[in-house]
């Protein structure tokens, strides 16, 4: 692959923050990175709104953010100070993929400024600070705190627009909890495995603590722990091992925002970008999709991430859950493991997505530690997204059973 | 009493707004290349990329875009809830987050999405003083 990958890409040109050294006047990392990235734009004559991947050791997503611009490849490797070169390996792999054309490498690193204006130099804009991020410095006044402040007002706008009730969304997570029933390892499993465990009603979601209206806490992921990891190979190297290959068929990513106040669409994510690229690489669509794992970190996220990779219309996404297409036994099982709602989220649940995804299409579901009878499904084709953020970046990945 | 919420750093581009603030102006960040009005602050214009920024005082009037209830806070704001966060369509275009005035927690199915918002300032301290949006009679 290496070989293949030689003279695969090119730098076409170079630039810098319009001060360097020791500036009189403090500077933000964000600052530095802007103008060096405009500066290049200039120099090249390439737009900047022509640009489709970003790699940066920063939080990616909000450079692009701050730039308006929404790539369809978004790397934030940050291992120190070789990431950069590591970026350059990872852009030429995109470009020779086909994936991109343009690739923005950019660094902004206040490491004198940032003694009078803070911020973590390069690795983080401003997160958890202010002066070094605007956008923080926009919000960080206005109570909002964990991930469930933000997502209400995405439920909201979802009820006024589309006339969707929190009853609708409830069924997600009744659905979801059922399919943790059905999985020893699943947090949730039973009564005796958690006070709260086992199975629940409608009723019981709408009546359960209010977290932030309109959303209580059972429209609300858990966060527990959770370890996972899964190994991806050459065809070559698969046919030589005992375990079954689940061949990634189609990949894609994109993002909206980084900050929800950047949010255009609240009833809409990226998804529908990282989908359709997805769906396009795989030479499928969402019809031909027989399982979906789907990031659930709120019954509002499953259900708008349904409607944006063609799952269901727009606004009729809770549905797949009310008439129980999504629930065991169903055309479409979805979140088969019991979800970030009912069988673990540890912050990014985007690992255990993976994982099911693998197990389900390997046909190990099943097997007694990770599944009861009823649990494995017949299908062999799976749509697998990921959202991250506040519902800011989305990816989307096709896999495909070994026949 | 001392305003006891999180008071946000004055950041280093955004001093205009900061200052507008101190007076009771809302003041925005335009493109003097495409004319049109952005928040938060950039370096750069999100929709052109022009770096020929501007301020010019906003109206200081919007209208609801989304809302919820918080219930669940944290830190200073945790004795408040609940209290209503919500997204405002500010009339020169963009959005802005408050927490949102003269509405009752209690009784979120009355708050109206496309409710007309007024801006008020609290002084959080000498330096800095904070935007807040009112919901005003249509």
């Amino acid at each position: 692959m290496s070989v293949e990958l030689s003279c695969a890409a090119a730098i076409v040109g170079a630039a810098e923050a319009n001060e360097i050294g020791f500036l009189e006047e403090p500077v933000t990392a964000l600052q530095l990175h802007i103008e060096a990235i405009k500066n290049l734009s200039d120099q090249t004559g390439v737009p900047i709104s022509k640009i489709d991947g970003v790699f940066s050791t920063g939080w990616s997503s909000e450079l692009c953010e701050h730039l308006g611009i929404q790539p369809k490849y978004i790397d934030t490797t940050s291992v120190g100070g070789c990431s950069f070169e590591m970026h350059v390996h990872h852009a030429m792999a995109a470009i020779h993929a086909g994936i991109i054309d343009i690739a923005l490498i950019s660094h902004g690193e206040n490491g004198h400024s940032a003694r009078q204006v803070g911020g973590r130099g390069a690795t983080n804009y401003g997160r958890g600070g202010g002066a070094a991020s605007p956008s923080v410095e926009m919000t960080m006044a206005y109570g909002l705190g964990g991930a469930p402040s933000g997502y209400a007002h995405a439920m909201v706008r979802h009820m006024h627009r589309y006339g969707t009730t929190t009853e609708d969304f409830a069924h997600i997570a009744k659905v979801t909890r059922d399919w943790a029933t059905l999985n020893p390892r699943a947090a949730m499993y039973s009564k005796e495995k958690h006070p709260f465990g086992g199975p629940i009603t409608v009723e019981q979601v709408e009546e359960s603590r209010v977290i932030a209206w309109p959303m209580t806490i059972l429209h609300c992921c858990m966060v527990a722990d959770h370890g996972g990891a899964i190994l991806v190979t050459s065809p070559e190297v698969a046919a030589g091992l005992r375990t079954k290959p689940v061949w990634i068929a189609g990949a894609g990513e994109s993002m909206g925002h980084s900050n929800m106040l950047e949010m255009d669409d609240f009833t809409a994510t990226s998804a529908s970008r990282s989908a359709e690229a997805a769906y396009t690489m795989a030479g499928l669509g969402p019809q031909d999709m027989e399982l979906a794992l789907l990031y659930d970190s709120f019954t509002i996220t499953a259900a708008i991430t349904a409607e944006m990779i063609g799952l269901a219309p727009r606004g009729e996404g809770h549905t797949l859950w009310k008439d129980g297409r999504a629930a065991p036994g169903g055309r479409l099982p979805i979140n088969t493991n019991g979800g970030g709602l009912s069988f673990n989220h540890s912050g990014m649940y985007g690992m255990p997505l993976l994982i099911e995804g693998y197990r389900q299409l390997s046909g190990t579901a099943e097997d007694g530690i990770h599944g009861d009878p009823g649990k494995q499904t017949s299908a062999r084709t799976c749509v697998i997204n990921g959202t991250g953020g506040s519902l800011s970046t989305t990816g989307t990945l096709v896999l495909v059973a070994d026949d | 009493m001392a305003y006891d919420k999180p008071i946000p750093p004055r950041g280093t581009h955004t001093q205009p707004f900061w200052e507008g603030a101190k007076e009771g102006k809302l003041m925005l960040p335009r493109c003097k290349d495409c004319n049109r009005v952005h928040w938060y602050p950039r370096f750069i214009c999100p929709f052109c990329h022009s770096m020929d920024l501007e301020w010019i005082e906003g109206s200081g009037e919007g209208t609801v875009h989304t809302y919820a209830v918080q219930h669940m806070a944290f830190g200073p704001w945790a004795e408040e809830a609940p209290y209503v966060t919500a997204y405002i369509d500010l009339k020169e275009g963009d959005r802005m987050l408050t927490v949102l005035r003269g509405v009752d927690p209690a009784k979120p199915e009355e708050i109206k999405i496309g409710a007309p918002v007024k801006v008020e300032f609290e002084a959080a301290n000498e330096d800095t003083h904070i935007p807040f949006w009112r919901v005003v009679e249509g």
